[in-house]
């Protein structure tokens, strides 16, 4: 039940039969979305991939992210696991605190927040702009470029490389791991299995090295030493780790991805942009609005009626954050992009205890990305429309996406 | 979020929760600024009163 193979074939009605990898709602998941949202069974579900819930509306989805005690995060993958993984020398190390639960759960995130607040991010902003720069000297005098591969994609990855201290010259490799586990892996277990283990592996050297080597001002040394306050295991911080890799790369590469796809097609929204410096806060939230990377799961801890929906014990619930960031019941306009949208309250984040530890260093990444792109390549156009190839699932996004310029 | 919006009002401790900056009444002229972190705060967490 968890390849495409078994879960391939056409949908004819997605309220009861939805498919998160048909390639036509990778490519362009909201017609889909809205069609759900707007039938007389908002909370779709489907036996694909294992069974899941689908809530479409914002209302809905919001409730059930803060209703932690009934829908858990003891798994928060779109897919169920295979066998594999669950045995082996990491079997216990998971991804805190996105896969916690509370009582843990407060701890677990209570560690790795300061990291993220924004003054500690801050720091971040001149080393992003850097690297922004020194990737598009690489490919301006060409007047063409991937969007994708040959920017999005390596700008998060050094930042996070940079945040946890491990070498920026391993990022084509961290980029492969990491779309193991959360692209290629979702539909081919083999992929995802190996993936994690060389994820695992390497930090596990890493802690080695940071055990005999303590490093000052550096994340994996100060988690190691904060066993003072917390219980903090070695499987713990090998979590956050994890975590921080896999939660930190493909979103934000996503997000920066979609933004200059949007922006290629929208000369008025470059123009206003350069026009009016003023516009970033608004303009940046409304670009995570109306392209929300991420959709997350949760496990139905005990058997619950929830909106009329029978829900199960042992569950599978997707968190369609993009869904209800389009719902006309809390957004006017939902499928327009209004980069000075008053009204925003989008979760795009998530909402409840499991918000992103990591959006304000998020923020500052897409922000960061795109003014530099706009400074240095104020017009620009898609090579081919229909050749930009499309991630879906847990985090959605372009991959390939030609622009010329 | 809101220390985003509204720099003067709201900032953040070392945790990154928001804190509020400013004691008492609110000079009007942050007025829009306040209530448009309040539009935008995404766990729906700021009241004004007027
Ligand atoms: C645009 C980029 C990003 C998006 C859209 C995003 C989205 C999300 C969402 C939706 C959640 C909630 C998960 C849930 O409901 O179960 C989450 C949690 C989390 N994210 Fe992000 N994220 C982004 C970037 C980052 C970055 C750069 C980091 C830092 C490495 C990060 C670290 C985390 C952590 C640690 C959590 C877990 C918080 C908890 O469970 O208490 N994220 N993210």
């Amino acid at each position: 039940m968890t390849t495409l193979e078994e879960n391939a074939g056409p949908v004819n009605d997605p309220t009861t039969d939805f498919n998160i990898f048909d390639p036509e709602f990778v490519r362009d998941p909201y017609p889909t979305m809205s069609e759900i949202r707007e039938s007389a069974c908002p909370i779709a579900h489907s036996d694909r991939w294992g069974g899941s819930w689908l809530p479409t509306r914002y209302q809905d989805v919001v409730a059930i992210a803060q209703e932690h005690e009934i829908f858990t995060s003891r798994d928060i993958v779109v897919v169920p696991r295979s066998g594999l993984g669950v045995e082996g020398p990491y079997a216990g190390v998971a991804a805190p605190p996105i896969s916690s639960d509370p009582p843990d759960h407060h701890w677990h995130r209570r560690l790795v927040l300061p990291v993220f607040a924004p003054q500690a991010v801050a720091k971040y902003e001149q080393t992003t702009r850097d690297f922004c720069n020194q990737l598009i000297d690489k490919f301006i005098a060409n007047g063409t470029a991937d969007a994708g591969t040959d920017y999005a994609q390596q700008i998060p990855v050094r930042v996070i490389a940079t945040l946890l201290g491990v070498p920026l010259e391993m990022a084509d490799e961290f980029t492969s791991w990491v779309r193991g586990v959360l692209e290629v892996g979702l539909t081919d277990p083999k992929v995802r299995f190996e993936s994690r283990l060389k994820i695992l592996n390497f930090f596990q050297t890493q802690l080695e090295d940071r055990k005999k080597n303590p490093r000052e001002d550096d994340l994996i040394t100060d988690l190691l030493n904060s066993g003072d306050k917390y219980p903090v295991t070695d499987q713990y911080v090998l979590g956050v780790c994890n975590l921080m890799l896999v939660a930190g790369i493909d979103t934000t590469w996503s997000a920066i991805g979609s933004s200059l796809w949007h922006l290629a097609g929208h000369p008025e929204h470059r123009a206003q942009l350069r026009a009016n410096p003023d516009l970033w806060p608004t303009a940046v939230e409304e670009l995570l609005r109306a392209y929300s990377p991420v959709t997350m799961a949760r496990i139905v801890d005990r058997d619950t009626e929830f909106q009329g929906c029978p829900m199960k014990a042992g569950d599978r619930i997707l968190m369609a954050y993009p869904a209800a960031n389009r719902d006309p019941r809390q957004f006017e306009q939902p499928d327009e992009v209004i980069l000075d949208r008053e009204h925003n309250r989008h979760v795009a984040f998530g909402s409840g205890i499991h918000r992103c530890a990591g959006s304000n260093l998020a923020r500052l990444e897409l922000r960061v990305a795109l003014q530099v792109w706009l400074e240095r390549i104020p017009e620009f156009s898609l090579v081919d429309p229909a050749g930009v190839t499309w991630a879906g699932g847990q985090v959605h996004g372009p991959r390939v996406c030609r622009v010329r310029f | 979020m809101c220390s985003i919006a509204a720099p003067e009002v709201f900032g953040s401790d070392e945790l990154g929760h928001a804190t509020v900056l400013i004691v008492g009444d609110l000079p009007a002229e942050l007025h829009a600024k306040a209530r448009r972190a309040q539009a935008n705060c995404p766990e729906d967490a700021i009241i004004i009163e007027e």
